[in-house]
């Protein structure tokens, strides 16, 4: 067998990118289909095609790192660039829709009466479910912080319950937030600023339950013993995803629910 | 653990053996002492085990890892054999039947509207 004279990783053709860009052609064109046509197939073929990519191709990632021994330092430096880099452009992800808030929130129209909130909208309280899902939030970035020490102490149990709490304050933020909007006494559809709001909002809470998705699998991975205490780069992004996640949070809850209330 | 009635509270609440409720009183004969808690019992003796006990699962990871880098050119991702194999293939098969259906429903929503 060639042995490589080389630290970095020569990955074995894969069909994954491929069927991750049908999936996405099937996403969009589904979305289209379903606008004009009120067919929901061809949009769910294509997630249902995403999630198997996903599946899939991390599971190899894991295979590869874990089983085969690919992720070296140089190989691993890579890792965090990219994941570095993912994260940064989901900052102007949502840079975007602070942005849209901003433009509407600080020079409010006569249509909107003038005014921030517009007229007519009952905001809701900064101090009631927001300030706790703050503390909830800025709770499980201690936990993950805990957990990440666990692991590098190489103390199993603790990095197993300290995960496990910080996905459970994830998972509680989620439902906090699910009835909240549930609760809430405007839509989507009230103006500029049920817009702002719910967009924004909103997709925090979808990168919420990605990033507990994710933690949930470094979780299983842990159960796995796949980390150890000087290798564990799989939880460390999980750990950086989720730190975002709650900076984002303590922006939107200072802007929107906060100041602009 | 022993537990006595608290008039505070109107519940039961923890107490010490002396403290305990019970209408016939305590018997002398049992020990005030509760037996030494034990919070987990290694399932191996320590000798077997070496310097941890194993928690949730034993590590199989270096058996995997002896798995995954037999060189028999296989790529990783049908590394395993049987399930891998069924899995790529309904992917791939979702993929190409993905493409085709997409195909025809664009092609059909291109058509102009009959008036």
């Amino acid at each position: 067998m060639a042995h490589q004279a080389h630290a970095y990783h020569m990955v074995d053709p894969s069909p994954w990118p491929l069927t991750g860009a049908v999936s996405a052609l099937l996403m969009t064109s589904g979305l289209a289909i379903w606008m004009h046509f009120h067919s929901t197939t061809l949009m769910s073929l294509g997630l249902v095609l995403l999630l198997l990519t996903m599946y899939q191709w991390w599971r190899d990632i894991i295979r590869e790192g874990t089983f085969q021994g690919h992720h070296t330092p140089p190989v691993q430096k890579g890792l965090r660039y990219g994941m570095i880099l993912f994260i940064t452009s989901e900052v102007f992800f949502f840079l975007g829709f602070f942005w849209a808030f901003y433009h509407s929130s600080l020079a409010p129209t006569p249509e909107l009466g003038g005014c921030w909130p517009p007229t007519g909208i009952t905001t809701l309280n900064p101090f009631e479910v927001p300030l706790l899902n703050t503390a909830v939030l800025l709770a499980s970035g201690v936990t993950v912080t805990w957990a990440h020490h666990s692991i590098m102490e190489g103390q199993r149990k603790q990095a197993l319950q300290s995960l496990a709490l910080t996905i459970l304050l994830g998972f509680y933020f989620t439902a906090l937030q699910a009835m909240e909007y549930y609760e809430a006494p405007f839509t989507i559809a009230d103006g500029v600023y049920g817009s702002t709001f719910f967009v924004a909002t909103g997709f925090h809470g979808l990168h919420v339950i990605i990033g507990s998705t994710f933690l949930t699998v470094c979780l299983l991975r842990q159960m796995l013993h796949h980390f150890t205490s000087e290798h564990h780069f799989g939880f460390e992004a999980a750990a950086w995803y989720w730190h975002f996640v709650d900076v984002v949070w303590l922006f939107l809850y200072i802007s929107i629910y906060w100041w602009g209330s | 653990m022993y537990y006595k009635f608290s008039g505070f509270t109107q519940k039961l609440t923890g107490a010490a053996p002396t403290a305990a409720y019970n209408p016939q009183g305590l018997k002398l004969s049992l020990p005030a002492e509760s037996p030494t808690m034990i919070f987990a019992t290694p399932t191996k003796l320590v000798s077997e085990a070496g310097s941890t006990v194993e928690y949730l699962g034993t590590n199989k990871v270096p058996d995997l890892q002896k798995f995954f880098q037999t060189s028999d050119g296989v790529p990783v991702h049908l590394k395993r054999g049987y399930p891998d194999r069924l899995l790529y293939r309904t992917t791939m098969a979702l993929t190409v039947g993905g493409v085709v259906y997409c195909l025809v429903a664009l092609y059909i929503a291109a058509q102009p509207k009959k008036k």
